[in-house]
């Protein structure tokens, strides 16, 4: 066969062309892919299976629906170690695939302060857990939260606390990440809107092995109620029964860490009596039961906010892409920011401008291992 | 007073941790002059194989503890002869790197094996601790220092009592001579990881009900008991004790009286001041003594 120049020219036009014109039809997809950053090594590694089977959940639910814009929705998750230089090149890795639509961050606010300067950069929408309130005042449009931020949880912990178990005195402890600190100003804060004073303002290192200072310290603080903010679940359970062990039998309202599923297996009977503020609680409202039933399906232990939040985000996610009818990152993001009345597990979403969803917290308490939901308080302001 | 004496009782306790896991450093250091960076996941390990048989299997303690104890000798077997062995004549820098690849190895492993969630380990006693007067004496930390007390006594007899142990010292001295005096220093250097690996299990043990099991713990704690062996002096026995107590008892003070976020910071600067001070250690011998 003889080969003539055009066709020559044609065909090496052909082979150049071809390695773009299939990165842009991997682009399009056939699939539409969301990025997932989440511990799968390191102290929480833990919280991201749990994280990662509330995405499983809301995604085969989509999927069985019939997917997002005539195709089914993929997953890519990469490991962060549990560390902020892993949280980094974790999203780097995922930014670098140009097929991904949008992405899942951590539920750690510091993980994903270290990730913000990528998020702004790569320009796709981030849902995220960490609950740091200056997240979402960054000037950064990609971030946008899927659990209320600590300065509910702060009002909802004081308010409980002074209104309904009517202490004054608090000793709060706090790790003095990102996460730590934000929780301790906004505590601090609403103690004091409502006339109540911090008698003791206790930091701690993320991963203590030793909790007596911090113990001793609250029992010479002339303290009559505990608030707590801990990173990690055997932190608070090394603490709570370091604290029983020293005698302190101070009332205890908690972050939502209080009442995670690792926390509760290991402190055991150390945390009976304590309350928490909790975005999840399965009584809390009929999705929320849903989502019980469905983790149910594939899980030994009860659901917490580690799953929840993930499983909220892929459900706004999709329901934000289909109503954009399209995937391209400024209208999926308009989209969410539009959402109004979602009924997600973790309550009902209605965003704001700055990319908070939810608004409010549950107050539950721990009955013997169990957790009991009390209220709900929503705030407008 | 009270306050004094509690902290102290703490210090003490979790600096008895932290020499085990140096004593293990230590040893290793003499026979081999190479740091096992691994050395805290024999704790890891060992932990998580009680978890296996205490708890999973429900076998009784003791028993369970014999078996792990078990498992950790045969571990350290493995670990010289697939660590150290291969790369014992390529010089310090090899076979160092090659703990540091076991050492993300094992805690890799055991992630895949058993999961990432922290497990819970029971304490040898129900009874968690006693109140004397003012202060509560943990009995899992009593039981650490009972323990550490008891291995110290029978490593001195080992090392200074023993044909194994005068071999075994002189292996550390001086490899090629104590070779020409026909001892088996290979089998010596075997000995001597099958013994750290084990001294490292029992710590892994013992601390587990206080700190749960967790991949990381094991690495949580080798750092501090690193930190321990400088400040004691690097190779030297009686150091690697007096520096775990003395970093326990250093964090634990700092942490009350000075700052609680600074806590891990304590042991560090102590260390930073002896390198700058006294690089040696407190017992460790000047090179220049040596020559």
């Amino acid at each position: 066969m003889r080969i003539s120049r055009r066709s020559l020219n044609w065909g090496l036009a052909a082979s150049l062309a071809a390695p773009s014109i299939l990165r842009s039809a991997r682009a399009e997809g056939e699939t539409v892919k969301i990025g997932m950053v989440l511990p799968v090594t390191g102290p929480a590694a833990d919280s991201g299976g749990y994280a990662l089977a509330g995405a499983k959940i809301a995604l085969d639910r989509v999927n069985k629906a019939g997917g997002v814009l005539g195709k089914q929705v993929e997953l890519v998750t990469e490991d962060d170690q549990t560390t902020n230089p892993g949280a980094v090149l974790a999203f780097s890795k995922l930014a670098a695939q140009p097929d991904i639509v949008a992405f899942l961050g951590s539920i750690r606010s510091t993980q994903n302060h270290a990730m913000a300067s990528d998020i702004l950069k790569t320009g796709k929408p981030v849902c995220f857990g960490g609950t740091d309130p200056k997240l979402t005042k960054l000037g950064n449009p990609w971030l946008i939260r899927f659990r209320p931020n600590d300065s509910y949880s702060g009002r909802v912990i004081a308010s409980y606390g002074v209104e309904t178990l009517g202490k004054k005195h608090w000793a709060i402890v706090h790790s003095t990440d990102a996460f730590g600190t934000g929780g301790f100003n906004a505590l601090s804060a609403a103690l004091d809107k409502v006339g109540a004073k911090v008698a003791l303002d206790q930091g701690y290192p993320n991963q203590s092995q030793d909790f007596t200072p911090v113990v001793l310290a609250i029992k010479s603080s002339g303290a009559d109620v505990i608030g707590s903010y801990f990173t990690f679940d055997n932190d608070v359970a090394i603490f709570a029964r370091q604290l029983r062990q020293l005698g302190v039998t101070l009332p205890w309202v908690g972050s939502p860490s209080i009442i995670d599923v690792g926390a509760l297996k290991l402190a055991g009977p150390a945390l009976y009596g304590t309350f928490g503020v909790a975005d999840y609680a399965i009584d809390s409202s009929p999705a929320a039961k849903e989502f019980a039933n469905l983790y149910a399906a594939i899980s030994k232990v009860p659901p917490d906010n580690y799953s929840s939040w993930t499983y909220d985000a892929i459900g706004v996610l999709c329901d934000a892409m289909a109503r954009a009818g399209s995937t391209d990152p400024d209208k999926v993001r308009a989209a969410m920011l539009a959402t109004r009345g979602y009924k997600g597990a973790e309550g009902e979403y209605n965003f704001d401008e700055f990319g908070d969803g939810l608004h409010g917290y549950n107050i539950v308490r721990n009955e013997k291992g169990s957790v009991v939901f009390d209220k709900h308080i929503e705030f407008t302001d | 007073m009270e306050l004094f004496v509690q902290l102290l009782f703490t210090g003490v306790g979790i600096g008895a941790v932290y020499a085990l896991v140096a004593l293990g450093f230590v040893l290793i250091f003499r026979a081999t002059s190479v740091v096992n960076f691994a050395q805290g996941e024999f704790s890891m390990v060992a932990a998580y194989l009680m978890v296996v048989f205490a708890v999973d299997l429900g076998l009784p303690y003791w028993v369970a503890f014999l078996i792990s104890i078990a498992g950790m000798a045969l571990l350290g077997a493995v670990f010289n002869l697939l660590v150290y062995y291969p790369l014992r004549n390529r010089g310090y820098l090899p076979v160092l790197i090659s703990t540091i690849g076991a050492s993300i190895f094992l805690s890799n492993s055991v992630l895949a094996l058993y999961g990432p969630q922290p497990q819970v380990l029971p304490g040898w006693f129900d009874t968690p601790g006693f109140q004397v007067g003012p202060i509560y004496l943990d009995s899992q930390y009593l039981v650490i220092l009972a323990v550490t007390l008891a291995l110290v006594l029978f490593q001195y007899w080992l090392f200074e009592h023993t044909l194994l142990g005068k071999k075994l010292q002189a292996t550390s001295q001086d490899k090629e001579m104590a070779s020409l005096l026909g001892i088996p220093v290979a089998l010596m250097i075997m000995f001597t990881f099958i013994y750290s690996a084990v001294l490292g299990g029992i710590a892994g043990i013992l601390v587990a009900p206080v700190l749960f099991v967790s991949i990381q713990m094991g690495s949580n704690i080798a750092l501090k008991a690193f930190a321990a062996t400088i400040i004691g002096g690097f190779g030297d026995v009686a150091g690697a004790i007096l520096g775990g107590f003395a970093i326990g008892i250093i964090e634990t003070f700092g942490a009350a009286y000075i700052s609680v976020p600074f806590k891990d910071a304590f042991a560090f600067i102590v260390l930073i001041v002896f390198l700058a001070l006294k690089p040696q250690g407190i017992f460790g011998e000047r090179v220049s003594e040596k020559a």
